[in-house]
């Protein structure tokens, strides 16, 4: 009797992400609130585990594919746009206060102090993502191909060939190695 | 005019090229450290975009495009770093039933993911020397900083405490 109308959806869709873009700070860390916020409520878990898998794998920011993925489930091509609005206002109105503020210090020494001591905790934040990446990766199997490719990459890389060749390269190389086994 | 466009070009590029935001990192430093920004503002963005709440990807977008051309070029970077992901999407949810079936990008990805584990190693070593860090205070803050985030400290509280330490303690 209640049905709710379309727009509803969307409305309800645009506030959801807005919530959760707001609450969480990274892509990978909003998985578990987005969880909690949309199964059961506008879409199933199998469909969940599905667009989680989907933005994984395709090219791109990777929490912009998943609240793609709900949207486009929970309300068609519109519910796309409403959960990209969602997704992409906190961070736009955040980071262009923050980023005009930091810019008209930029010559103060105080800020080159802060970067100082910022460098070396990214550095770290960085090894970890990477180590997290690598871990993922090789989780299903932990062999020698994997290897390999991150063997080749790194002596590339050290003979300064420029990064995206390197990546297209190593993609290439991934579909030929990982390839083979599957067909035997 | 022409910064726009290449802009626009560089972010289209890596965001066709890494899966998600933290594994753009080291494509992204590699296209812009040198050419639109400085070693320095590209720390400034990654440290400021991992603290603020948002997506990381297009804060660090943004930083990147605001710093080389004021707000067009926030909303130019921000724009091309949406464009790939919603194109594909909105393809992939179409055609959907037939792209579960091709391994090989499954296999593409596969193979991507180690050589990006790696770019990133390098790029880490980057900022970590040109960023002034290669001191002692440098690598403690760095080690601590580590062991901080292996032990499930939020990486927002680690950079933020180690920005503090910079301010206070560094010249």
């Amino acid at each position: 009797m209640n049905q709710p109308s379309k727009f509803s959806v969307w409305n309800k869709l645009l506030w959801m992400f807005l919530k959760v873009n707001i609450l969480s700070p990274s892509g990978p860390a909003s998985v578990g609130l987005l969880y909690k916020e949309a199964v059961g409520k506008i879409m199933t878990e199998a469909r969940f585990v599905e667009a989680v898998g989907f933005s994984n794998v395709l090219p791109g920011s990777e929490a912009l594919k998943l609240a793609m993925f709900v949207g486009f489930a929970a309300g068609g091509v519109p519910g796309v746009f409403a959960a990209l609005m969602g997704a992409i206002l906190p961070p736009t109105v955040l980071m262009f206060i923050v980023a005009t503020i930091l810019q008209s210090y930029q010559d103060e020494t105080w800020l080159k102090s802060l970067v100082l001591g910022m460098s070396p905790a990214v550095t770290a934040l960085i090894v970890m993502v990477a180590w997290e990446l690598f871990r993922t990766s090789t989780r299903r199997k932990v062999d020698r191909r994997t290897l390999l490719i991150a063997a080749l990459s790194a002596s590339a890389l050290l003979l300064k060939i420029s990064s995206p060749l390197v990546l297209l390269g190593a993609g290439i190389l991934g579909v030929i190695l990982f390839g083979r086994r599957s067909y035997q | 005019m022409d910064l726009l466009i290449q802009l626009f070009w560089v972010f289209i590029k890596v965001n066709l090229l890494s899966t998600s935001g933290p594994a753009s990192v080291g494509l992204l430093h590699d296209e812009v450290v040198g050419k639109l920004i400085t070693g320095d503002q590209f720390t400034q963005a990654y440290g400021l975009s991992a603290v603020l709440p948002g997506s990381d990807a297009l804060q660090l977008a943004m930083y990147i495009g605001y710093a080389v051309a004021g707000i067009p070029g926030g909303f130019v970077a921000l724009l091309a770093a949406i464009l790939p992901p919603t194109v594909i999407i909105l393809g992939v949810t179409m055609i959907l039933h037939r792209v579960r079936r091709e391994v090989w990008v499954s296999h593409f990805i596969d193979g991507l993911t180690p050589a990006i584990s790696v770019l990133m190693l390098f790029i880490a070593w980057k900022i970590f020397q040109k960023g002034g860090a290669d001191t002692w205070q440098g690598w403690a803050i760095g080690i601590v900083s580590l062991i901080a985030m292996v032990y499930k400290v939020p990486e927002r509280i680690v950079i933020v405490i180690a920005a503090l330490i910079g301010v206070f303690f560094l010249k």
